[in-house]
C-alpha cells in the first residue's frame, strides 16, 4: 500500500548524469560516468570501497562541482551548483552519517527541509499535515521525539520520510541499510521498490552489498576505480558477473591461507558480565561475556550500535566499565601501560587517524607509540634517544611497505591505506598475545584489505588470541574460526565456522529471540 | 536618611534587591547576546573586552551627542564590529576560537583604555530611570526600585527571542548551524555566515551591557570599569541552558552576588570586604562545576561548541 | 634537509611575517591619532633596546615573562589551555612571603632557594586544581583558571589589608616583609636581577623535559589525541596534573622572584598583566619553551617602552596593550597559512 505524497505536483523526471568527471588533486575519482534513471527506476550504484560511488551523486546532487559533465532533467540541461537548487529540483540524497539535528524534535527536522521554510512557523499546521503523511506509512515517528533519544534505524527511517515528505521525486540512498537489521532493510527497501512500481519515485541504491542489488533493484551499474566498468538489467546479471565487473575478470577473492591444523590453547581473552554506559548514559554493554583463546580468531557480528564501540573503548582503556571482569592470561587485566606491554594486548581500532595516531606527529613518532619510553629507546630510563626511534621507524615502513615521502613526514599526508598499514605495524610487529580489531578494513582499497586479513590470520597462525568486531558478514566469514552476534549490548548467539549459517546470523542480529523458522 | 519607620535588617535586603536589579543588567544583556553566539555554536571569550570597548564608545557618544541613547547604539554598534573581528579570525582554518577570545579580550581591554583617556574626566549624560519605587515612602524602597530602562528592555526582549528562536525561520537556522555542521551543509547554509552574523548580535548586545556601566552604574569611565563581567556571562549562559527567559534569572542571581558585599559595607560590616568581591567569581566556579561532567556531554548543549572535548 | 627543519622555516618566517604586519597596523593606528608612525617606531626601539638603559628594563621584564608563558606552554603540550599564570604569580609570591617570614632568621643561602621552591609549589596547586577539575569533573580549564586569576587577586587584597598586613606600611595595603639579607641582587656589573638567569634555565629545562624525555613524549601524544594516549594505555590523569603542576610551578616562582628581586613584600603591585602577557609570549612562541626565550624580550622590549612612548607623545600605557593585542591577533590569524605557501613547504621526495 502505497502512500500518496504529499506535494506531487510534478511528474517523475527521466534524470540522467552525462559523462560526469571530477579529479581531487592527483586522484581522478570520476572518470566519464553517465548514469540514465527513467520515471520509476529502482537503479543500483554497485562498487567497492574508493570506486566513486559517493563521489557521483555528491556531483549530482551539487555538492562537488564536476570538472567535466551536468546533469540533465527531462532532456533539459540542468547546472547544479549547490544542494539546495538539487533538493528543488526534486533530488534528494539520504546520507551515511545522519543530518538530523541532534537538539531538535523529529517535527523541526522535518520542517527545516522545507525550501522555502516559513518565516514564522505555524506548528499547529505542520505538525497536522505531517502526521497525515504519515498515516499512510508502514513505519511511524514520533514527531516530538529529540533526534539525540532516538536510535539509528529511527533516524534512518525519519531521514526518508522527510526526503518523501517534502516532495523528492528521486532519492539517492548511499548505504542506508549499513545501520538497519535485515528485517528493517528489507522493510525499507520493499517500500521504496512499491513505490517506484507505480512511478511515483525513482531511487538509486549505493551500495556493496550483491544481496540487496538482487532483491531490490531492476537496474545496476557497476563502477570501479572511477569508471563505470558494465551495467544491465539485474535480472539478466549473474553474481559472478557483477563480481567480475566489480573486481575485473579473473580476480580471485583472496582467502587468508587458513592453518588448519591448528587448534585453540588456552583462554588468553576473558570478559565477565561487562556493563558500560554509552555517551548518553544508557546501557550500552549488558553483562557481556566472550573469551578468545590463543590460536582462534573470535568474530563479533552485529549492525553497528548495539554496544561493539562501548566494548571496545573498555578494552582499550577509553571508556571505564560499571560492572564486570576483564582477564588476560587468566590474570586481571587494568588497561595500563604496563600490564599492556607484559600481556602483549594490542589494538587495531576502527578509523585509525582519529583513534590511534597523533595527526601533527610524524610517522616515525606514531610508529614508536609502544616503545618510545623502553630501552633501546632511551637513555636512563627518561630521555628519547632519537637515533635509535628513527632506527625502529625505518625498519618496520620497509617491513611493511608504508609509503611515505619520509619517515619525518607528518602522518595525515598518508593515505588511508598507508594510515592502516603504519597503525599495523606499530601493534602486530611485537609478540602480539592478544589483538582486538574493530572494523580494521573499512574505506581501504582492495590491496590494503586483503594485506590487513592476511596479517590477521599469520598472527592467528602463529598463536595470538584475536578479538574481531566488524560489521562487514563477508569478513567474518572469511577469517573467524567462531563468530558470534552481539545484540543489544549482549552476545546472544555463537557458532563455529564449519555450521555458520547466514541466514541464522542475520536473525540473531535483529531479534533477542527469533522465532523458530524452518531453514 | 532616618524616617519614621525604622525597618532594621530589611533594608539590607531591600538594598540587595534594588542593588541586584541593577547590576544584574550588564549580565542580563551579555548572556543574552552569548547566547545566541554559542546556539551558533561559537563560544566568545572575548566578551570582556568587547564590554569595555562598549563602554567607552557608548560614553564618549554620549558625551559628543548629549544623548545617552545614541551612546547605547553606539556602544552596540561597536560590539557587533568587535563581534564580527571575532568570527572573521575564527572562520580562518586551524584557527582555535578559544585563543582568538583570549586574544580579543586583551586587544578589546587595551583599546577601550586607550581610546578612554580622555573621557575620566569629562561627564556624560546617563541613562534614565524609571521610578516604580514612587508609591512607597520608604526612602530606601524607592532608592531600590528606581529601576533602569535598559533592564526592562532586557526583561522584555528574553521571552521574545525565545519566542523566535523556536517559531522563526532564523531561529530554526540558528540552531541547526550550532548543532550539526553536516545538516546545515546538506541544506546549503554558510556556517560562517549564520555564525558571522550570531557573534555580531552577540557582541551587539554586549556593547549594550558596557554601555549600562558606563551610562548607568557605576555612570562614568575609569579603568576598572569591568571586572570579569564577560567572562561570567559564558558560564552564566551555560548555566541558563541556552534559553534566554533563563538568563534573567541566572542574571538577578548574579546580580544579588555581586550586591552582597556592597550592601554589607553600607549597614557598617566592612570586614572582608575582598573575600565578598570574590563572591560572583566563585559562585561562577559552582555553577560551572555542577554543569560539567567527565561522562555526558551537557544535555541540551550545542553540539558544535568546541567547549565540551 | 628534513621535514623538521622545513617546519621551523616556516614557523620562523610566519611568524616574523606576522609581527611585522601588526606593527604596521599599529602604525595604521597611532596615524590615525595624529602621530607619525615612524617616529613611534623608533620610540619604541629605543625603548626597548635603543640604550643600555632600556635594554635592563627589557631584560627586567622579559623574566617574569618566559616563567608565566611557561605556564602556557607546559601544559599546552598535554592539551589543555590554560591562562591562569597571573593567578599562579600571586599565589607564588604569598607563598613566598610566608615562606620567607617562617625561615626569619636563618641562613640565606638555605632560605632563599626554599623560598623560590615555596613560590613555585603555591603555583603549582593553583593550577593543579584547576586541572584536577577538568579531569575528574570535566570543568574546561581555560574559564576555569581565568576565574581563578580573579580569586586569587580578590585574595591577596584581602591577605595583605588583613590577616597579613604589615601596618607600618602607609602607602598601600602590604603584606610582612621577608628580610632583607634575603633579597637576590642584580647580575654583576647590571641592574638586572638575577631572575632572568632562573626564567632562561626554567625554559632550558622545559624544552629540554618537553622534546626530549619521555614525559613530555607522553604529554604530546595525549595533548595530540586522548584516544591515542588511552589507547596506549598512558596514565592520562597523571601526565595531565603533572603539566599542569609544573606550568603552575614556573608562573609562581615568577611571584616568588617578584618578591625576593623586587618588592620584599607582597602587595597589589605584583599584578601587573605579566600572566596575561605570558600567554601573548607562549602563543607567538607556539608553545615551544625554546622559542619563548627570544619572544619574551620582544614582548618585554615593547612593554619597557610604553613609559617613553608616554613621555614623548603623551601616549597612555594602555598603547604597548594595544600592539601586544595586535600581534596576538595577527599572530593567530596567521595559523590559517600553515601548509598554503608553496615556498615554505618541504621539497616533495619521490617515495620509495
Amino acid at each position: 500500500m502505497t502512500p500518496t505524497l504529499a506535494s506531487a505536483v510534478t511528474q517523475v523526471p527521466l534524470v540522467e548524469a552525462v559523462g560526469m568527471s571530477k579529479r581531487f588533486g592527483s586522484l581522478l575519482a570520476l572518470d566519464d560516468v553517465s548514469l540514465r534513471l527513467p520515471a520509476g527506476s529502482f537503479h543500483a550504484l554497485l562498487g567497492e570501497n574508493g570506486a566513486g560511488k559517493s563521489t557521483l551523486v555528491k556531483c549530482m546532487m551539487g555538492y562537488h562541482r564536476p570538472d567535466r559533465g551536468h546533469l540533465s532533467l527531462d532532456g533539459v540541461r540542468r547546472d547544479i551548483h549547490n544542494p539546495r537548487q538539487a533538493l528543488d529540483a526534486g533530488i534528494g540524497l539520504v546520507y551515511q552519517h545522519f543530518t538530523l539535528v541532534p537538539n531538535m524534535t523529529a517535527a523541526e527536522n522535518i520542517v527545516l527541509g522545507r525550501s522555502p521554510i516559513a518565516r514564522v512557523i505555524d506548528w499547529a499546521a505542520e505538525r497536522a499535515q505531517i502526521e497525515a503523511f504519515q498515516r499512510d506509512m508502514p513505519f511511524h515517528v514520533d514527531l516530538g521525539a529529540r533526534i539525540s533519544g532516538l536510535a539509528a534505524g529511527e533516524k534512518q527511517k525519519l531521514e526518508i520520510l522527510k526526503q518523501l515528505y517534502l516532495g523528492r521525486r528521486v532519492l539517492i540512498l548511499d548505504e542506508p541499510t549499513s545501520v538497519l537489521t535485515p528485517a528493517e532493510a528489507d522493510q525499507v527497501l520493499g517500500l521504496l521498490r512499491d513505490m517506484t512500481r507505480e512511478r511515483t519515485l525513482s531511487v538509486v541504491l549505493i551500495t556493496h552489498k550483491f544481496r540487496e542489488v538482487i532483491a531490490f533493484a531492476r537496474e545496476v551499474t557497476v563502477l570501479r576505480a572511477g569508471r563505470a566498468a558494465g551495467s544491465g538489467s539485474v535480472g539478466e546479471l549473474k553474481q559472478a558477473d557483477l563480481a567480475a565487473m566489480m573486481f575485473g575478470s579473473g580476480a580471485v577473492f583472496a582467502s587468508a591461507a587458513r592453518d588448519k591444523a591448528s587448534t585453540p590453547g588456552d583462554i588468553r581473552l576473558e570478559v565477565t558480565a561487562m556493563t558500560a554506559l554509552n555517551d548518553k548514559g544508557v546501557v550500552a554493554c549488558d553483562e557481556v561475556s566472550l573469551a578468545v583463546r590463543s590460536g582462534e580468531i573470535l568474530g563479533i557480528a552485529g549492525v553497528a550500535g548495539n554496544g561493539q564501540r562501548e566494548l571496545v573503548e573498555v578494552l582499550a582503556g577509553q571508556r571505564e566499565a560499571q560492572a564486570g571482569e576483564l582477564r588476560v592470561m587468566g590474570e586481571r587485566y587494568d588497561r595500563s601501560r604496563k600490564q599492556m606491554r607484559v600481556r602483549g594486548v594490542h589494538l587495531l581500532t576502527e578509523e585509525p587517524l582519529d583513534n590511534g595516531c597523533v595527526r601533527g606527529m610524524s610517522v616515525a613518532e606514531n610508529l614508536s607509540f609502544r616503545n618510545f619510553d623502553e630501552p633501546p629507546q632511551t637513555v636512563f630510563g627518561c630521555f628519547l634517544r632519537g637515533s635509535a626511534l628513527r632506527r625502529h621507524a625505518a625498519a618496520l615502513i620497509k617491513r611493511y611497505g608504508i609509503r611515505t615521502a619520509s619517515p619525518d613526514s607528518r602522518i595525515d599526508t598518508l593515505s588511508g591505506g598507508n594510515v592502516q598499514r603504519t597503525v599495523l605495524a606499530r601493534e602486530l610487529s611485537g609478540a602480539v598475545s592478544v589483538l582486538i580489531a574493530q572494523n580494521p578494513c573499512v574505506g581501504l582499497d582492495f590491496a590494503a584489505t586483503s594485506e590487513i586479513r592476511a596479517q590477521m590470520m599469520a598472527a592467528r597462525n602463529a598463536g595470538s588470541a584475536i578479538l574481531l568486531f566488524s560489521e562487514d558478514l563477508d569478513e567474518l566469514l572469511e577469517l573467524a574460526d567462531r563468530i558470534g552476534v552481539m545484540f543489544e549490548g549482549a552476545i546472544v548467539y555463537e557458532t563455529p565456522r564449519a555450521t555458520a549459517d547466514v541466514q541464522t546470523i542475520g536473525l540473531h542480529m535483529a531479534s533477542r529471540q527469533p522465532a523458530q523458522e524452518a531453514a | 536618611m532616618n524616617t519614621g519607620t525604622d525597618i532594621g535588617g530589611w533594608s539590607v535586603v531591600i538594598a540587595v534587591l534594588g542593588a541586584a536589579l541593577r547590576v544584574s543588567t550588564p549580565y542580563l544583556f551579555v548572556s543574552l547576546g552569548e547566547t545566541i553566539t554559542e546556539l551558533s555554536g561559537r563560544i566568545n571569550l572575548g566578551l570582556e573586552g568587547t564590554l569595555i570597548m562598549g563602554a567607552v564608545s557608548g560614553y564618549a557618544i554620549s558625551y559628543a551627542t548629549g544623548s545617552p541613547w545614541l551612546g547605547v547604539l553606539g556602544a552596540g554598534a561597536t560590539g557587533a564590529a568587535f563581534g564580527l573581528l571575532h568570527a572573521g579570525l575564527c572562520s580562518l582554518p586551524r584557527v582555535n576560537d578559544i585563543a582568538v577570545g583570549v586574544a580579543l579580550f586583551i586587544l578589546g581591554t587595551g583599546l577601550g583604555i586607550y581610546l578612554g583617556k580622555p573621557l575620566i574626566h569629562p561627564v556624560a549624560p546617563r541613562l534614565p530611570d524609571i521610578h516604580f519605587g514612587a508609591w512607597s515612602n520608604l526612602p530606601s524602597l524607592r532608592a531600590a526600585l528606581d529601576i533602569n530602562a535598559l533592564f526592562i528592555i532586557g526583561v522584555v526582549l528574553a521571552p521574545i527571542m525565545l519566542w523566535m528562536l523556536r517559531n522563526t525561520r532564523w531561529g530554526l537556522i540558528l540552531r541547526t548551524v550550532g548543532d550539526s555542521a553536516d545538516a546545515a551543509r546538506a541544506l546549503g547554509y554558510s556556517i560562517n555566515g549564520v555564525r558571522a552574523i550570531a557573534t555580531a548580535l552577540g557582541g551587539f548586545f554586549a556593547g549594550i551591557g558596557g554601555a549600562f556601566l558606563s551610562l548607568y552604574y557605576p555612570g562614568s569611565w575609569t579603568e576598572g570599569l569591568s571586572s570579569g563581567q564577560g567572562l561570567m556571562a559564558v558560564t552564566l549562559v551555560i548555566f541558563a541552558r541556552w534559553n534566554p527567559v533563563n538568563c534573567v534569572y541566572a542574571a538577578l542571581l548574579f546580580g544579588g552576588a555581586t550586591a552582597v558585599g556592597p550592601a554589607l559595607q553600607a549597614i557598617g560590616y566592612g570586614g572582608d570586604y575582598y573575600l565578598f568581591g570574590a563572591a560572583p567569581y566563585v559562585l561562577t566556579l559552582i555553577l560551572l562545576i555542577r554543569s560539567s561532567s567527565t561522562r555526558h556531554r551537557m544535555f541540551g548543549a550545542p553540539s558544535e561548541l568546541t567547549f565540551n572535548k | 634537509m628534513g621535514a623538521a627543519y622545513w617546519r621551523g622555516l616556516e614557523a620562523m618566517t610566519l611568524t616574523v611575517a606576522a609581527v611585522l604586519a601588526a606593527l604596521l597596523l599599529f602604525g595604521i593606528f597611532v596615524a590615525f591619532d595624529g602621530l607619525n608612525p615612524v617616529d613611534v617606531y623608533r620610540v619604541l626601539y629605543l625603548g626597548a633596546f635603543g640604550t643600555s638603559f632600556s635594554i635592563e628594563s627589557t631584560l627586567t621584564r622579559a623574566a617574569p615573562l618566559m616563567l608565566t608563558a611557561l605556564c602556557v606552554a607546559i601544559p599546552a603540550r598535554a592539551g589543555l589551555l590554560i591562562i591562569g599564570g597571573e593567578g599562579a604569580l600571586v599565589l607564588g609570591g604569598i607563598t613566598a612571603v610566608l615562606a620567607g617570614v617562617a625561615l626569619a632568621g636563618s641562613p640565606p643561602g638555605i632560605a632563599i632557594p626554599l623560598i623560590l621552591v615555596a613560590g613555585a609549589a603555591g603555583g603549582a596547586a593553583w593550577i593543579a586544581i584547576p586541572a584536577g577539575l577538568r579531569q575528574f569533573r570535566g570543568v574546561n580549564e581555560t574559564i576555569s583558571t581565568l576565574l581563578f586569576n580573579y580569586i586569587a587577586i580578590a585574595l591577596l587584597n584581602h591577605l595583605v589589608s588583613g590577616p597579613m598586613r604589615d601596618y607600618a606600611q602607609t602607602l598601600k595595603p602590604t603584606s610582612w616583609p621577608i628580610e632583607p639579607a634575603f633579597m637576590i641582587g642584580t647580575i654583576p656589573g647590571t641592574n638586572v636581577n638575577w631572575g632572568l638567569a632562573c626564567g632562561i634555565v626554567a625554559c632550558l629545562v622545559a624544552y629540554v623535559a618537553l622534546r626530549r624525555t619521555t614525559l613530555g613524549f607522553a604529554m604530546g601524544i595525549l595533548g595530540g589525541n586522548l584516544r591515542a594516549a588511552q589507547m596506549t594505555g598512558l596514565p592520562v590523569a597523571r601526565l595531565v596534573l603533572i603539566a599542569a603542576a609544573l606550568g603552575g610551578a614556573a608562573a609562581g616562582l615568577a611571584g616568588a622572584v617578584e618578591i625576593v628581586a623586587v618588592h620584599g613584600a607582597a602587595s597589589v603591585s605584583l599584578v601587573v598583566g605579566y600572566g596575561y602577557a605570558g600567554i601573548l609570549v607562549a602563543f607567538i612562541a607556539r608553545q615551544n619553551p625554546l622559542a619563548v626565550i627570544p619572544v619574551a624580550l620582544l614582548v618585554g622590549g615593547i612593554s619597557a617602552s610604553g613609559g617613553l612612548l608616554q613621555r614623548r607623545f603623551a601616549m597612555p600605557d594602555a598603547a604597548t596593550t594595544v600592539l601586544e593585542g595586535c600581534i596576538f591577533v595577527v599572530v593567530l590569524a596567521s595559523n590559517a597559512l600553515y601548509g598554503r605557501i608553496r615556498l615554505l613547504q618541504p621539497r616533495a621526495v619521490a617515495p620509495a
